[in-house]
């Protein structure tokens, strides 16, 4: 097949049929649970994936969850809510906070940045990002803070590798938190957890193991975010949800899936990733996207590094042979 | 020749676990080879920051100043040239 930009254009409505009747045959007869629990997070994956899950169990058999912390962005209840109320599925809200603090999330990650910006007045929002600059020259992935102080004024720092690593242990402990309620939720009610992991995030490893990635199925995982989008639209999601600027909602500073790891648009991040999957010539590929061959190797180094690192994330925990 | 040394012993002790086996050209680039990710870059830059007295700046975290032995240690000689002057 020619790749062109529309490479990636689907027949939502065979797809979704598709992967409702998954849904279907997973839960009733690999699972053999009574439905569905899924984490809303206003955004686009979980809600197609939440009606994909009505379409395929009925709207009486999905239980939806918000699973706000104190430094969510307001707008991810807000949307999570109207995904629900569109749904006509039930939505139960727990603030998971007062757990966070128990495992001293805030406090850890206060000490970090406190590090960085001594006098710092509390109130400030943060949060970590890439410089976005990937394609216009040679650079490593290097995260720096970003402060947004209580007075408006920006700051921000270079993080060294054990604050790094100590800002990304403390965040992860957010996605696994809301993944031990999903499963709390859905064993009580004989239920199984349904994710909402797309391809794109997949490939590149933008997941948490055990977080997000905790879950019982994946039905959209085979699905690049545009496709997302257009099995989105198909489905009638709320036009606000899918306006809505992807984003990890983990720091309370907001940032998006772009700056926070993809450093590219979902669009060309989709595009590399099809062509990396289907042995498309890169200068072809280059064309395509209007890249110079420069651009697209920086690109293309980037993503296959993302995708080599994160590969135990894609499989199951490694297990010695042993022979007799 | 001594930062290559210090460099390369760092990267066994620190990135191969210490393998006295580990073959690791002066040339051989830390993220083609796996060796290093940039994570471990960063633990990489406190090193050289800290053990031979230089600062990096942001603009200089490229591939060209970190990304082997042999690169690494120019670039620590060139740091050390001009703050010398």
């Amino acid at each position: 097949m020619e790749f062109t930009k529309d490479i990636l254009a689907i027949d939502a409505e065979k797809v979704a049929g598709q992967i409702t009747d998954f849904i279907r045959d997973q839960v009733k007869n690999y699972f053999r649970r009574k439905g569905i629990v899924i984490g809303l997070s206003g955004g686009i994956d979980s809600a197609v994936s939440a009606a994909l899950s009505v379409r395929a169990l009925g709207s009486e058999r999905v239980h939806s969850l918000l699973l706000p912390e104190r430094e969510s962005n307001p707008v991810s209840r807000e949307y999570g809510l109207l995904c629900a109320k569109s749904l006509g599925v039930a939505c139960e809200e727990v603030d998971i906070t007062k757990i966070l603090e128990s495992h001293g999330v805030y406090a850890k990650r206060d000490e970090i940045v406190k590090k960085y910006f001594p006098g710092l007045a509390s109130g400030y929002k943060f949060r970590i990002a890439l410089p976005q600059d990937l394609l216009e020259r040679d650079r490593l992935n290097v995260y720096h803070l970003e402060v947004l102080a209580a007075d408006g004024s920006v700051l921000t720092a270079r993080l060294a590798h054990d604050d790094f690593l100590g800002i990304l242990a403390t965040s992860n402990i957010k996605q696994r938190t809301r993944m031990i309620r999903l499963f709390y939720e859905a064993e009580r009610r004989q239920y199984a957890v349904c994710g909402t992991t797309n391809l794109s995030e997949a490939l590149q490893g933008f997941i948490v193991k055990y977080g997000d990635g905790g879950v019982d199925m994946e039905p959209i995982e085979n699905l690049y975010k545009n496709q997302v989008y257009q099995l989105a639209r198909y489905l009638g999601v709320p036009k606000e949800i899918i306006e809505r600027t992807p984003s990890p909602d983990t720091y309370s500073y907001v940032a998006s899936d772009q700056d926070v790891y993809f450093c590219l648009p979902y669009d060309t991040v989709d595009l590399i990733l099809y062509a990396m999957e289907h042995g498309v010539p890169k200068e072809k590929v280059a064309k395509v996207l209007g890249l110079g061959m420069e651009q697209l190797e920086r690109a293309w180094r980037d993503m296959a590094h993302k995708h080599e690192a994160t590969e135990h994330f894609r499989t199951m925990p490694p297990s010695p042979a042993i022979g007799s | 020749m001594e930062s290559k040394n210090k460099i390369r012993e760092f990267i066994i002790r620190t990135f191969l676990f210490g393998s006295k086996d580990a073959r690791l050209a002066d040339s051989d680039s830390f993220l083609e080879t796996g060796i290093i990710d940039s994570t471990g870059m960063l633990e990489l830059v406190s090193f050289i920051e800290s053990e031979f007295g230089i600062e990096v700046g942001d603009t200089e975290l490229i591939p060209e100043n970190l990304d082997s032995i042999e690169r690494l240690a120019a670039f620590i000689e060139r740091k050390k040239v001009a703050s010398a002057s």
